[in-house]
């Protein structure tokens, strides 16, 4: 009973979607303000709805209904508490729901947030959200409902896929998918300027917290996913340029060159048409990512669908969009011409230049190692794969290129540097940089990413640290206090540039970090009886033991392992071979212990009838730093949309 | 605040220079990284210019064929299509789903002896593989199916 009530909530929702676009176009036509009324209470009584909607399926979880076909499919009656809630996204339909459901709850927010400042715009953010909305509700009721029965219900559900069966993984979609959306407001609101002819900086202005919080959410979302991979995948990595991972970038990269070119637009009138090409893009690419991981067109772990109906409809739906809004961008191309150009190529305004054309590099190169295999599969019938060796290859100059201009461009002035301004500000930077690289090579370090890379976050750390030290003292100094209270006067000061700065040292931080795992791990595979010992790095791993262990939901052995360093006793690891009885399927759980910001990371991957265990063992140094960076790049965000709203915002 | 025609051409200049080199970056190595995939059938076809290139090769792991080593920790195994079967020597750990019976993708490359060696195994649940055979005599649902749970 309870899971219809969701259903008939979200098909009303469907009917209400429809009447959000037909109420502003007709507020449009008419010019009648009522008809905008209208819309904002479809859009709100959406959400309302869809609030129910999801209640009603997490009801059915909690209920362990089996006679839903969803519910059954992707949770069992063992299946802990926390799992079964989290199992709600665990498939195609429910993550559809939960993506529409946020995207409701953005909409209603944006709708009355910005209502009395912006009433022209009303009507176009209306019909825009609702468009977005009822493609992917239209979906759901149609091709990918969560809410349909099972008939005769099965005693018992087939279990959540154990790989998900995660923490992090939990929160990874729910992130990501607020990334995604959250990238619907600025785009809404682009489109607003777009139709409204509006076309001055004002949607920039105004969407600014919108975008660096969906950036913020994409972000968290993707090391989420990069944390689950190290965690629980076993393979002791946490990026592997799998497609599903390749998805999310795609808008994470476009995303990070909209909010830094935005600035351009603020400052300086200039970059109009790009930024509305950018945000374009990156709509376009969260709905493609959606796309991608969602229509069984990608299959890995993320991937249920199966339907290439629903594959079609979101082709389908995904041309409407993106087409839509290139055609009204060339339409209105011509009259967005900025009058003021570029007065130096040594000027602020050029570094964000290249800034955005790195991040676009990287994102084609991205598209194209994702979508040409499709393509070419689809023209030609051959498979392929592109590895990640290319992607390294190309990720790594990219990265160091964009690393380089994140110590330049906050710290040249707009409009046109002196040659005297950039020795000033640039000397002693890339003097640190220059001596941190010579001091690794002498200390042994030989690869030549290692060292580039130490001498350009060398060089960004030093004018980052510069510039806070300067202001710290000045701060200090003229108000007579001591330099911790100067630092935060001086923050509290201009917190917008300081919170993006925190930002860029976060992206140090996680730098240094997949430097040192990627290019430092050591692994070793060996097989091994009880009282045997490997030795890995300066560490000796002695098996003591293997016994049976049994969890709510899975069985397996344990594998009790001492880690020692000379004949001290590190630590004791115990990692764990699974099988998830329900479906039957195996899993490696690893034992990781943290030391020197690095990580023992062991499994066990294989324990014959003999009794003859197959172990691995990675050291990844500075792992943590990796995790931390992006702590510390979260937390610069947070300071940047928590600032005090300073004159003109 | 106009254009001066040496800025701008000095601007464009450092874009294209700087757009080509990462674009030649992008591009110039695509085709090199691009692993193709194969069947056992097509593989033991190989002529010579195919020995040592890296492939994927998809099948299943014959029942009863599957012999483990302790040192270097490795196994191998037979993986047939159907109408080929191919001899695969493994090095490393295969992963959680890799079992004999089922659909497994190696990478890896294939030698004049006539000997696939492989360090990469993706494996799948596949209760829906269908021989290859049925697909040479038209059965083309099956087909796509056991494309779908070779697919990583």
């Amino acid at each position: 009973m309870i899971i219809e009530i969701g259903h008939f909530a979200v098909v009303v929702a469907v009917v209400l979607a429809a009447m959000g676009m037909a109420t502003a176009v007709l507020g449009l036509q008419t010019r009648n303000d009522q008809w905008v009324r209208v819309g904002r209470l479809a859009v709100t009584l959406i959400f309302a709805l869809l609030t129910v909607g999801m209640g009603s399926l997490v009801y059915s979880f909690l209920a362990r209904d089996f006679s839903v076909h969803y519910v059954a499919t992707t949770s069992n009656s063992k299946l802990p508490l926390f799992y079964t809630i989290a199992a709600v996204w665990g498939g195609h339909e429910g993550s559809l729901l939960l993506w529409v459901f946020i995207l409701s709850a953005f909409s209603t927010v944006a709708v009355w947030l910005h209502w009395r400042t912006q009433p022209a715009l009303m009507p176009y953010l209306i019909a825009v959200e609702s468009l977005v909305m009822f493609g992917f509700l239209a979906l759901i009721v149609f091709l990918s409902s969560p809410f349909e029965r099972l008939f005769p219900a099965p005693l018992d559900g087939r279990d959540l896929n154990p790989l998900l069966q995660d923490p992090a993984m939990t929160m990874h979609p729910p992130m990501l998918y607020m990334g995604y959306v959250g990238f619907s407001i600025p785009f809404s609101f682009a489109m607003a300027a777009l139709f409204s002819g509006r076309l001055g900086e004002e949607w920039i202005k105004l969407t600014q917290r919108w975008t660096i919080f969906a950036w913020l959410c994409l972000t968290t979302g993707i090391l989420m996913g990069g944390y689950w991979a190290y965690y629980e995948l076993g393979w002791g990595g946490y990026w592997g340029w799998d497609p599903v991972e390749n998805a999310s970038f795609m808008p994470w990269l476009v995303g990070t060159a909209f909010l830094h070119s935005v600035m351009v637009q603020e400052k300086r009138k200039m970059f109009r048409v790009w930024n509305l090409f950018l945000i374009i893009v990156t709509f376009s690419l969260s709905l493609i990512g959606t796309f991608l991981v969602r229509s069984g067109v990608l299959t890995s772990v993320h991937t249920f669908a199966t339907d290439p109906r629903r594959g079609l409809y979101i082709l389908l739906f995904l041309t409407i969009i993106i087409g839509l809004a290139f055609g009204t961008l060339m339409v209105r191309g011509s009259e967005l011409r900025s009058r003021i150009e570029l007065d130096s190529i040594v000027s602020r305004e050029s570094v964000f230049l290249f800034n955005n054309l790195f991040f676009i590099v990287a994102a084609t190169t991205v598209f194209l190692g994702t979508l040409y295999p499709l393509m070419l599969e689809t023209w030609q019938g051959s498979k392929v794969t592109v590895g990640p060796p290319y992607y390294n290859a190309v990720f790594m100059p990219i990265a160091l290129g964009l690393l380089f201009l994140m110590g330049i461009g906050p710290n040249i002035p707009w409009r046109k540097a002196s040659v005297e301004s950039l020795s000033k500000n640039f000397r002693n930077p890339l003097l640190v940089g220059t001596t941190c690289a010579v001091l690794l090579f002498l200390l042994g370090i030989r690869s030549p990413y290692a060292l580039a890379g130490t001498l350009v976050v060398g060089f960004v750390a030093t004018t980052i640290l510069a510039e806070f030290g300067k202001v710290t003292r000045m701060y200090a100094q003229r108000d007579q206090v001591g330099y911790f209270q100067g630092f935060l006067r001086a923050f509290a000061a201009n917190q917008r540039r300081y919170a993006g700065l925190v930002t860029h040292v976060g992206v140090l931080v996680l730098v240094v970090g997949i430097i040192a795992s990627t290019i430092y791990q050591t692994e070793k595979v060996v097989s091994l009886h009880v009282g045997d010992e490997f030795v890995i790095g300066p560490y000796r791993m002695k098996l003591l033991d293997i016994h049976e262990v049994k969890g709510p939901n899975w069985i397996g052995q344990e594998g009790v392992f001492q880690v020692f360093r000379g004949e001290r006793l590190v630590t004791e690891l115990r990692p764990q071979k699974r099988v998830y009885t329900a479906s039957q399927t195996p899993t490696t759980e690893s034992a990781i212990y943290t030391i020197n910001m690095g990580h023992i990371f062991l499994t066990m991957p294989e324990v014959s009838p003999e009794g003859v265990a197959v172990a691995r063992g990675v050291l990844n140094p500075l792992i943590l730093w990796v995790w931390g960076g992006g702590a510390i790049m979260g937390l610069g965000v947070l300071l940047n949309i928590f600032r005090p709203r300073t004159r003109g915002e | 605040m106009m254009w001066s025609r040496g800025k701008k051409l000095g601007l464009v200049t450092s874009l294209l220079l700087v757009g080509g080199s990462l674009g030649y970056l992008a591009l110039g190595n695509f085709g090199e990284n691009l692993v193709y995939f194969f069947t056992p059938s097509e593989v033991v076809a190989f002529t010579p210019d195919y020995y040592h290139k890296k492939v994927r090769v998809g099948g299943m792991v014959v029942k009863g064929s599957v012999k483990t080593r302790p040192d270097p920790v490795g196994m191998t195994f037979q993986l047939t299509d159907g109408a080929a079967t191919i001899p695969v020597t493994f090095k490393g750990i295969p992963p959680d789903l890799f079992k004999e019976g089922q659909g497994a993708v190696v990478e890896g490359y294939w030698s004049k002896a006539g000997q696939f060696h492989s360090n990469m195994i993706m494996a799948k649940h596949s209760e829906d593989y269908m021989p290859i055979e049925l697909r040479r005599a038209g059965v083309e649902l099956p087909k796509k199916d056991f494309m779908k749970t070779l697919r990583q």
